[in-house]
């Protein structure tokens, strides 16, 4: 399409990539800088420069062998449920399918933050109300010790291994059913095609996504921190969050683990992609098919039974302990020794900065989305619909902080702009420029999905049959993207009020926001009222989640 | 025979380093159908694309009603909606979120007419495409057969001077196809508009055109009427591309005569080229009987293979220089190993 003035346009395209890039770049650089700083901690530049830091690593070995250790037990038990789920998802007739794939998206809303507190009210050593059961009827020592290394892989795996489902399930479903049926019709059994054909071609798909999912592990924080600070076991994430809360804290050594953390996830996830790209000889083919399900006879009701044990273990167990948790003035599973109240809410949305935690989060989350949709969109335009230079330069620039574990990004947000002369630190603006920094990447997927979903031909019609550029967008770019609009707003919605691992850093003393206030509540040992508190959060979570599905089935029903 | 309506000259397009189209010219008069004629990656598509002003060109100049629209040299590019012209899309555009009588009006919209200025013209050419009952219905609600009319009666409505058609009829089933075919050529009589016609399918663009253009990496093969495309090509590319035709290697023995690989001498028609290699013989102009006249090639050959195809049987005849494909009317069965006389007059002898 052409524009009247393209030095205006380059020009103005050099200001938008400046700018992405100042927000994107200038925190790594200070993560980059502190780590090799060995002299005045927090200043920038750094006054001397060396290797001290990486070479005080060497004290964290155990550290570093607990994260692999959690990482490979939860990437372990995510891809085998994922797997499994998958498999009987879209390649079996178990009944009532559909709702069950639905409701497989529900455990990622729940967040890993929710999860590992509702299973920490489960399975704690002693309190967990699982083990009170346990005891009540009969039973001697502890079922379960969620405080373990294996109990925080289970929890890890249960909330932030769902992406192993979804890339597993992708790669399932976009196998083209004849590669089967030949094999079928060239005499080969079921068993035989299942080994041949079934799994060689869906086996890069698999690998990938335990690659994947393991780079995911090497960076996830809330279940490590949730269950493991209370026994002093530490992940290399919550290492960093202790680094810096230390007296003095330690800049170096946070600084230091988090660029080895983020190199060593970069070269996980470049060697994810290199087994998809590699492997993906046969089966993408770009279509989504829908493969005919294997008739799994009467073992469908076991195999419904245990997909829905799944959501059982990952939506409405830790749910019901969170409900029933948060009535009660202490947890207990014995309801006739228990006293019921509603103090905790009481005191979750009224005591001044806990609900003031609330209602900046909701400002947060309303603010971000807003703007954050209305800049992303404009940013998807130039970067998949202009044909203005430098484009992709914008792309790889806005998709960056993907790359970049949550926590080291707010790590880096925290110096970036400490060190600079514009007092926003400690209010909700650096917060907000913060989660829109973020999720830039998500909006952009988002967004660009939509886009890329529309015709570009529906666009040029409106042009040849006389409107202007305006005009176009008014009358046929905007109607068609609205309910797509609307879902990356909602997204984006969500991602802001959940928020933890940016958060953690950058929040202050008047510019509280949720999820770090549950941890707080949960630190100062009172589940009762992080349970209640958790409670709201699901509930808003959930509700916007509702609305998500609605519109997301608007959009699904109007294909453009 | 001198209104030129769509003027082409010097066009060329270019994609980074790849030339799309390179360096053309051609000018269509008012009334006429010209098809833009080639295979995919031609640059066809990109020549209408830039005449409607969704592709930016490199270089040449582009004149529309004698208006320049597009000149590299003038640093001229009128923006697609400011040229006056109207465009029915391979994917048909129907908008989705849009009744059909919405998609219809939207140009006589744009261009602000009176409420019943817009509903007399939305009528009017609803009912010229059979599809008035419609009006109503969501546009996503249709059949491709019935988004390809509304797409033609939105495309008419403003009544433009020039209407593009980019492959309008590629995505429907053959006999639909053929049905629209006739009702288009119909259409654009009836309404005397200049157009523009990208297809890919050879058929088709003989059927419909006053005129072709063969296309072949982004340059033009030829220019002329579909009989002349069909009779005189002039280079081996049309004659392969357009119609079933043999190509016989060999070379020019004299003026006027051909000597085949296989040594075989077939009088040929006048040519200008300086030394011809091929010999270009449609199947459909080669007999299988004795009685030919006394002026034709005659050859002996025997039956290969014969395969039925319903309005005609295909031949693959054995020869002296090799194979030969004819085709000859369901009534001329001969059996496989048959021993026949080839005969074929020399004006269908293209030598290239």
């Amino acid at each position: 399409m052409t524009r009247p003035n393209l030095s205006i346009a380059t020009l103005m395209m050099l200001l938008v990539l400046l700018l992405c890039a100042a927000l994107v770049i200038y925190p790594v650089v200070f993560i980059v800088a502190e780590s090799f700083n060995i002299g005045e901690p927090g200043v920038f530049p750094p006054g001397e420069i060396g290797l001290h830091n990486f070479a005080a690593m060497s004290e964290d070995m155990d550290v570093i062998a607990n994260t692999l250790m959690v990482a490979f037990g939860a990437t372990i038990m995510a891809v085998t449920i994922g797997f499994i789920l998958a498999w009987i998802l879209t390649r079996t007739n178990i009944p009532g399918r559909a709702r069950l794939e639905r409701l497989m998206e529900l455990p990622y809303y729940m967040t890993p933050l929710v999860g590992a507190m509702a299973w920490g009210i489960l399975a704690a050593p002693k309190t967990g109300l699982l083990n009170q059961a346990w005891r009540v009827f009969g039973g001697g020592a502890d079922l379960f010790d969620i405080y373990s290394p294996l109990g925080i892989a289970w929890v890890m795996a249960l909330f932030e291994g769902t992406v192993a489902f979804v890339m597993i399930s992708a790669a399932m479903k976009s196998m083209d059913p004849s590669l089967e049926e030949s094999s079928r019709v060239m005499g080969a059994g079921k068993m035989h095609t299942a080994l041949r054909i079934t799994l060689p071609l869906v086996a890069p798909g698999v690998l990938s996504a335990t690659v994947f999912v393991f780079a995911e592990m090497l960076g996830a924080f809330a279940a490590a921190f949730v269950l493991g600070i209370p026994g002093r076991f530490y992940v290399v994430t919550t290492a960093i969050w202790e680094a810096t809360q230390s007296f003095p804290p330690d800049y170096g050594r946070a600084a230091a683990l988090g660029l080895s953390l983020f190199a060593a996830m970069v070269v996980t996830l470049t060697i994810a992609k290199m087994i998809m790209r590699k492997g993906s000889h046969a089966t993408i083919s770009g279509k989504a098919f829908r493969p005919r399900p294997v008739d799994a006879g009467s073992a469908r009701w076991l195999l419904m039974a245990i997909a829905w044990g799944y959501i059982v273990l990952a939506v409405i167990l830790p749910l019901a302990a969170l409900l029933l948790t948060s009535f009660q003035r202490f947890a207990t599973v014995i309801l006739f020794d228990s006293v019921f109240t509603l103090a905790n809410y009481q005191t979750a949305l009224s005591t001044g900065t806990l609900g003031q935690a609330f209602v900046n989060s909701l400002i947060l989350g309303l603010s971000v989305a807003t703007i954050g949709v209305a800049i992303i969109g404009v940013l998807t335009w130039i970067i998949y619909r202009s044909k203005i230079q430098g484009r992709t330069a914008i792309e790889y620039v806005v998709m960056f902080p993907q790359a970049v574990p949550r926590l080291i990004f707010g790590l880096g947000l925290l110096w970036a702009w400490i060190n600079i002369p514009i007092p926003i630190y400690g209010t909700l603006w650096l917060l907000g420029i913060a989660y829109f920094t973020v999720f830039l990447p998500l909006g952009l997927r988002t967004l660009a999905g939509v886009v890329m979903q529309i015709d570009r031909s529906l666009e040029e019609c409106a042009r040849v049959c006389g409107a202007s550029w305006m005009q176009q967008m008014r009358s046929v770019s905007l109607p068609l993207l609205r309910p797509g609009i609307a879902a990356a707003w909602l997204l984006i919605f969500i991602a802001s009020i959940r928020e933890l691992g940016a958060s953690i850093f950058l929040m202050g003393p008047q510019s509280k926001v949720i999820s770090p206030a549950i941890i707080n509540a949960w630190l100062s040992s009172s589940s009762e009222l992080s349970a209640a508190m958790a409670m709201i959060l699901t509930v808003t979570v959930f509700a916007a989640v509702i609305v998500l599905f609605a519109v997301a089935r608007k959009l699904t029903g109007n294909p453009a | 025979m001198t209104d030129p309506r769509i003027e082409v000259s010097g066009l060329i397009v270019r994609y980074n380093d790849v030339v799309a189209v390179d360096n053309i010219d051609f000018s269509i008069q008012a009334g006429e159908l010209v098809t833009l004629l080639g295979p995919s990656g031609c640059g066809k598509t990109t020549t209408l694309r830039a005449i409607a002003g969704l592709e930016d060109p490199s270089a040449g100049v582009i004149r529309l009603n004698n208006e320049t629209v597009y000149s590299s040299a003038q640093r001229r590019n009128v923006p697609s909606e400011k040229r006056g012209l109207s465009m029915v899309f391979q994917s048909y555009a129907i908008w989705p979120h849009m009744t059909v009588s919405e998609n219809v009006a939207y140009g006589l919209n744009i261009r602000k007419l009176p409420r019943a200025e817009v509903d007399r013209n939305v009528r009017r050419v609803l009912e010229l495409v059979q599809m008035s009952n419609y009006a109503d219905r969501p546009a996503s609600k249709l059949s491709g057969g019935q988004q390809q009319r509304i797409a033609v009666a939105r495309a008419i409505a403003f009544s433009p001077t020039v209407l593009l058609f980019d492959e309008p009829l590629s995505n429907l089933d053959a006999k639909l196809r053929t049905e629209m075919r006739v009702e288009l050529r119909e259409l654009q009589r009836r309404l005397d508009i200049t157009s523009v016609y990208v297809t890919h399918d050879q058929e088709e663009a003989l059927a419909i055109s006053d005129r072709v253009i063969v296309m072949n990496h982004g340059k033009i093969e030829q220019i002329g009427s579909p009989e002349t495309i069909y009779n005189r090509p002039e280079s081996i590319f049309v004659a392969d591309f357009v119609g079933a035709a043999n190509l016989i290697k060999g070379s020019l023995k004299s003026p006027g005569t051909f000597e085949t690989i296989g040594g075989l001498h077939l009088k040929a028609a006048a040519t200008t080229k300086q030394n011809p290699t091929t010999l270009a013989l449609r199947s459909a102009y080669i007999t299988l009987q004795r009685d030919a006249d006394p002026g034709s090639n005659t050859a002996n050959g025997t039956i290969h293979r014969r395969m039925f195809h319903g309005d005609f049987i295909q031949y693959v005849v054995d020869w002296p220089a090799g194979q030969l494909i004819v085709r000859r009317p369901p009534t001329e069965m001969i059996e496989e190993g048959a021993n026949v006389t080839i005969a074929f007059a020399p004006e269908h002898c293209i030598l290239l």
